[in-house]
């Protein structure tokens, strides 16, 4: 049995989600796949807990307090005042499991947390893309460099498996391009706008009371998220050195519900599509015709793969919520699975 | 360049493949063949369109056509036709429609052929999908430069499809 010592950074919805699928499926993990994986540490922005940690006890802490320090004071757990560095830094662990909020201004706090893991020789599994968008490459190089993995399925399409597909399914097959809708909080309301035929402000307002667009909506419907999506697809995918500086951007903002019911009336939808190939990086709301594996509905998420030998190949799953755990999960088995 | 021809045969075996003997000894690649058969002749008239690289050996094909007996109705250079659909949104007609499709029909090859326009108030932007006519697959970039040259000038919001 290889017992793996994990450390929690952020613990928000992600956060928790992981930790709620982790205690249901700790016997599951260690019968199939011969994986102890144990939570040695977690930190959010009140500080850390470390040493023997129930996830049951550390889930009601969330939901009681909102605070991970507020922990129940017991012998076998400690607690500190110290951030997601200093736990890196400090306490034993084979892997990271880095989770705070995406930031694509400068990739904080997420940048320094991954970097640090790397400096400490411990893996890096993560759902935080604002880092990878502003510096995948010395990213990767760190982790090389130290001889650890960096796994980051998860900051793609959520659960819809897409850069462990393109490269250990597809190996040897050349992806041309890669065209997808990458934010479901986008494809819901395009999608609204085409049923019911109703302005965009009106579809965010209801998206925001629904819980699927934030209060900022800017991030998704200015097209942000598609292209930070999309330079890690292009980085890990295509071999492409790009950042987000190099994508072409355009959001929603502007598409009208008549623009929407004249393409219908043609046999088309409006979708914001995130596109890549060699000398391209693009996001841009598109006329996809309805018949076409783009035209999928509600918050879904969608790729499709122009390849050489395999012709078009398209996955489809949920890009967002507790389904991105199946993500986090299947890059933690996976570093294992070959040492 | 790509022609498209229509020629007479006797309605005879092995009639077709005498006609398209000179074309694959001269390199041509035939693109498609119409046989009207049931307009039961004792002449039946075929439509080939096929790809040559020169006047040259198109002149060639046709000698060995006079030769064979095989009787040329029409000939002509096929044109391929590229239907380019485009979502645009703005104020199309304060900034002056007219002038917007005339630039479009400017660019040689291309030619606006159809425009469905919807206002949901005159003070506020509207919503159109062009079909615009390219003579071929050569003429979409500039026909996409001139458009966003025209969007950039005009602030209108282009919304390509798919596949350009």
């Amino acid at each position: 049995m290889k017992e793996v010592k994990v450390q929690i950074i952020g613990f928000g919805f992600i956060g928790q989600s992981f930790a709620e699928v982790l205690t249901k499926r700790r016997e599951y993990l260690k019968r199939n796949y011969n994986l102890d994986i144990k939570v040695v540490s977690i930190s959010d922005i009140s500080g850390t807990i470390y040493g023997d940690i129930d996830l049951i006890k550390a889930l009601r802490t969330m939901k009681e307090k909102g605070r991970i320090v507020d922990y129940p004071n017991e012998a076998k757990v400690k607690k500190s005042s110290g951030l997601g560095i200093e736990a890196i830094e400090n306490i034993e662990a084979d892997l990271v499991l880095e989770l705070t909020p995406s930031n694509i201004r400068d990739g904080e706090p997420g940048l320094s947390h991954m970097l640090a893991a790397f400096r400490n020789s411990k893996h890096v599994v993560t759902s935080n893309k604002g880092p990878l968008a502003i510096a995948f490459k010395k990213l990767k190089e760190e982790a090389e460099k130290n001889g650890v993995e960096f796994k980051f399925e998860a900051s793609v399409g959520g659960a819809m498996p897409i850069i462990n597909f393109a490269k250990e399914t597809l190996a040897g097959t050349k992806i041309i391009s890669v065209q997808g809708i990458f934010n479901g909080t986008t494809n819901y309301i395009l999608t609204k706008m085409t049923r019911d035929n109703v302005p965009l402000d009106i579809v965010l307002k209801e998206a925001q009371e629904m819980g699927i667009a934030e209060r900022d909506p800017s991030y998704d419907i200015d097209g942000i998220d598609t292209a930070s999506k999309l330079v890690i697809i292009a980085n890990a995918v295509m071999d492409i050195d790009a950042t987000i500086k190099d994508v072409k951007i355009e959001g929603i903002r502007k598409i009208t519900p008549e623009l929407i019911t004249l393409a219908k009336e043609d046999g088309y939808v409006v979708k914001l599509i995130g596109e890549v190939c060699k000398n391209k990086l693009e996001v841009s709301p598109r006329l996809v015709p309805i018949s076409h594996p783009l035209n999928v509905g509600g918050t879904l998420n969608v790729a499709v793969f122009y390849t050489d030998i395999a012709g078009e190949v398209t996955v489809i799953g949920k890009g967002a919520g507790k389904e991105t755990v199946s993500a986090l999960l299947s890059d933690i088995i996976s570093i294992y699975r070959c040492r | 360049m790509r022609i498209s021809i229509d020629i007479e045969l006797k309605d005879v075996p092995g009639e077709l493949l005498r006609a398209l003997e000179p074309i694959a000894s001269y390199g041509g690649n035939i693109v498609s063949i119409v046989h009207l058969r049931e307009e039961k002749k004792d002449k039946v008239p075929v439509h080939l369109i096929f790809e040559i690289d020169s006047q040259e050996k198109l002149k060639k094909i046709l000698e060995e056509y006079e030769k064979r007996d095989i009787s040329v109705l029409k000939i002509g250079e096929a044109k391929r036709r590229i239907v380019v659909t485009v979502g645009v949104v703005g104020h199309i007609i304060d900034t002056d429609l007219m002038d917007t499709i005339d630039r479009i029909n400017e660019v040689e090859g291309a030619l606006v052929e159809d425009l469905s326009l919807r206002m949901s108030d005159p003070e506020k932007e509207s919503s159109a999908i062009f079909k615009v006519v390219l003579s071929d697959e050569e003429i979409k970039e500039k026909f996409f430069e001139r458009l966003y040259e025209i969007a950039r000038e005009k602030d209108l919001l282009i919304i390509k499809s798919i596949s350009d």
